[in-house]
């Protein structure tokens, strides 16, 4: 294959896979923006997302696709009783109760798994798994692109929401400041529920739209939640849009650092980068945030 | 005043006496075993309760310098014919000089960010590690060469000696956790850990500071893994790099106690015994439940006792004194 072939190829391959990457990101730079901590289990709730595809697919035969509704409304519900049970607990707490308090539930998921579902992968097959559409000399598998396009997709109704909705408008008002946005009536309550609902859904539909070319297990969600971290830093925190086009870059990168560095070199990449980012600009690529 | 003191250096002493004491009490070697291994994540949460208890700096990546440690250490040993005595000390010295650059990056960075920034530094070394083939041995590790009862190489017969080994090492963390909880340092360090603004309003210069305890931080944690390796007699990236490490080095001094000199001893005893009570009953091979059950703690400490269970151990002795006072109506005055 000639490199410019091999180049447009590992970047098609980063652009499909960073669209998930966006998913979650989304849902963490959301969470962080409005509720103002940081889900260290965002990444298990992507876990959750496939397990469920994965069992209304085996034992039902439904598809992914119709799959990924269920688990989108099912992580929304989980995201509410999340928010409404433990989070707001530790919201006028220190740093150690609000990071240790999501990081033991990313924990206790991960075992909770490994104990009911084992290590083992578990993968579903679709009639569309195997299929790749050519453009030119480049391979797109079309699994892939169609979770491209739906992470697009919800990536742009949420963006609907929060500048088209009284909700959403409400929730970005809490985001930039909780105070003024109680005082003109808005309950932060009921926006954090939502806001914590809205980013755990998006988690799981990342998982439904991962399950036909992505195997699960307990540990999946780790490779995601840090992808996202790194996201979310690079793409200014809070900032949804940022989160999404440092997903996009984060895949191609990850995806160019496999091709010419080595198979395991995707995460070094990432991390580089990360490091690199703070060190060079600390306050992200897109804006000068500060806390 | 000093009546209190007194009593305290006699609890000191007694937990000491009977520390000194267990292995000639105990002659199973799983109960030895246990006893090393709360030990050693004592003496790696009271490395980590400097950095993260009292000035707050909440790292998880103290992998990165047990790592560092051990494969120092390991490498000195196998390539040099070094000591590990004096490869630890090396190891000691080589995390001091990694946690400059590290802490310089991490630093920028506050709560939950400066954490998920030691994260990525500990996992960059495990990848490089995993890299280093001809240098390091990659990812299939080694063992360490067998030189039967070799006390000056860190190699023993039996496994009471490396209790007593890591035992001292506990003592030197505790020792100088207290040292540093009396001098200017340590106020300056719970200043910076309560409000790092306000410290720096009042001429506290707070990146010094942090600077300063990484280092220490950063040197003891060095120590415990090149310990680490010797005992168990093997090295890869993914144990001397492992994540839990970083892990149980926070979790058990945020249930003991973040920010109190006992509160790491007081939360491996706790964790670490219940993860040996659960494998007695259950036995092994039910891979998940030490985690599930240690993550169910956490988030009980987190939202009920968010300052530890060494709370409830200090208020139960309060009493017991006071009692006891009450009792005996002796005068408190000398």
């Amino acid at each position: 294959m000639p490199m410019l072939t091999t180049i447009a190829q590992a970047v098609v391959n980063g652009l499909l896979i960073g669209g998930i990457y966006a998913l979650v990101s989304i849902g963490v730079t959301l969470i962080f923006g409005v509720v103002k901590i940081v889900n260290f289990a965002q990444g298990e709730f992507v876990m959750i997302g496939m397990y469920i595809t994965f069992f209304l697919a085996t034992s039902f035969g439904i598809d992914p696709l119709i799959a990924l509704v269920i688990s989108m409304l099912a992580l929304f519900f989980i995201g509410v009783l999340l928010q409404h049970f433990l989070i707001s607990r530790v919201l006028e707490l220190g740093d150690m109760p609000q990071i240790f308090l999501t990081f033991a539930l990313s924990l206790l998921l991960v075992n909770i798994a490994l104990l009911l579902f084992t290590a083992n992968y578990r993968t579903v097959q679709t009639a569309y798994s195997e299929t790749a559409i050519h453009i030119g000399a480049i391979n797109v598998p079309l699994a892939k692109l169609i979770a491209f396009a739906v992470a697009m997709l919800l990536s742009g109704l949420l963006w609907m929401f929060l500048h088209g909705t009284d909700l959403g408008k409400a929730m970005r008002a809490a985001a930039q400041n909780r105070d003024v946005a109680m005082l003109m009536g808005i309950n932060p309550d009921r926006v954090y529920c939502v806001a914590v609902g809205v980013a755990l859904a998006l988690a799981g539909a990342a998982g439904s739209l991962l399950m036909p070319f992505y195997p699960a297990y307990p540990l999946v969600g780790q490779i995601f939640v840090l992808m996202a971290f790194v996201a979310v830093v690079l793409g200014t925190l809070g900032n949804i849009t940022g989160a999404l086009i440092a997903s996009l870059m984060m895949g191609v990168a990850e995806s160019l650092g496999i091709q010419f560095v080595g198979a395991d070199s995707g995460l070094i990449v990432v991390f580089v980068m990360l490091l690199l980012t703070l060190a060079l600009r600390p306050n992200g690529l897109f804006g000068g945030w500060s806390r | 005043m000093r009546r209190f003191v007194s009593q305290g250096g006699f609890w000191v002493g007694a937990l000491a006496a009977i520390a000194v004491a267990l292995p000639f009490l105990v002659s199973s070697t799983f109960a030895i075993d246990i006893f090393i291994r709360v030990l050693l994540f004592a003496f790696i949460g009271v490395a980590w309760n400097l950095m993260g208890g009292y000035a707050k700096q909440l790292s998880l990546g103290h992998a990165a310098y047990f790592g560092l440690g051990a494969y120092t250490s390991t490498i000195l040993l196998i390539r040099y014919d070094v000591s590990p005595w004096i490869g630890m000390l090396a190891g000691g010295i080589v995390a001091m000089l990694a946690s400059l650059p590290i802490g310089a990056l991490c630093f920028r960075l506050r709560g939950p960010y400066f954490a998920i920034a030691t994260i990525a530094t500990a996992q960059v070394l495990m990848l490089l590690f995993l890299k280093f083939r001809d240098f390091a041995w990659g990812a299939e590790g080694t063992t360490m060469p067998n030189l039967g009862d070799a006390p000056l190489m860190m190699q023993f017969d039996g496994k009471a000696p490396y209790y007593y080994v890591v035992l001292v090492l506990l003592a030197v963390g505790l020792a100088i956790t207290y040292w540093i909880e009396r001098s200017w340092m340590g106020y300056y360090l719970v200043a910076v850990g309560e409000d790092e603004d306000a410290a720096e309003a009042i001429g506290v210069d707070a990146l010094q500071i942090k600077r300063n305890i990484y280092l220490v931080s950063a040197f003891l944690t060095a120590l415990a893994g090149t310990f680490y390796v010797q005992y168990i007699y093997f090295i890869d990236p993914n144990t001397a790099f492992s994540f839990n490490v970083s892990v149980e080095a926070a979790l058990v001094s945020i249930v003991g106690g973040i920010g109190t000199l006992w509160g790491p001893v007081i939360g491996t005893v706790l964790l670490e015994g219940t993860s040996a009570l659960l494998q007695s009953w259950l036995g092994g091979g039910h891979g998940g439940v030490q985690l599930t059950v240690y993550s169910l703690i956490l988030i009980a400490v987190i939202l009920y006792r968010p300052a530890g269970l060494i709370g409830i151990l200090t208020a139960a002795y309060d009493r017991v004194i006071a009692g006891t006072k009450r009792l005996n109506k002796v005068p408190l005055d000398d």
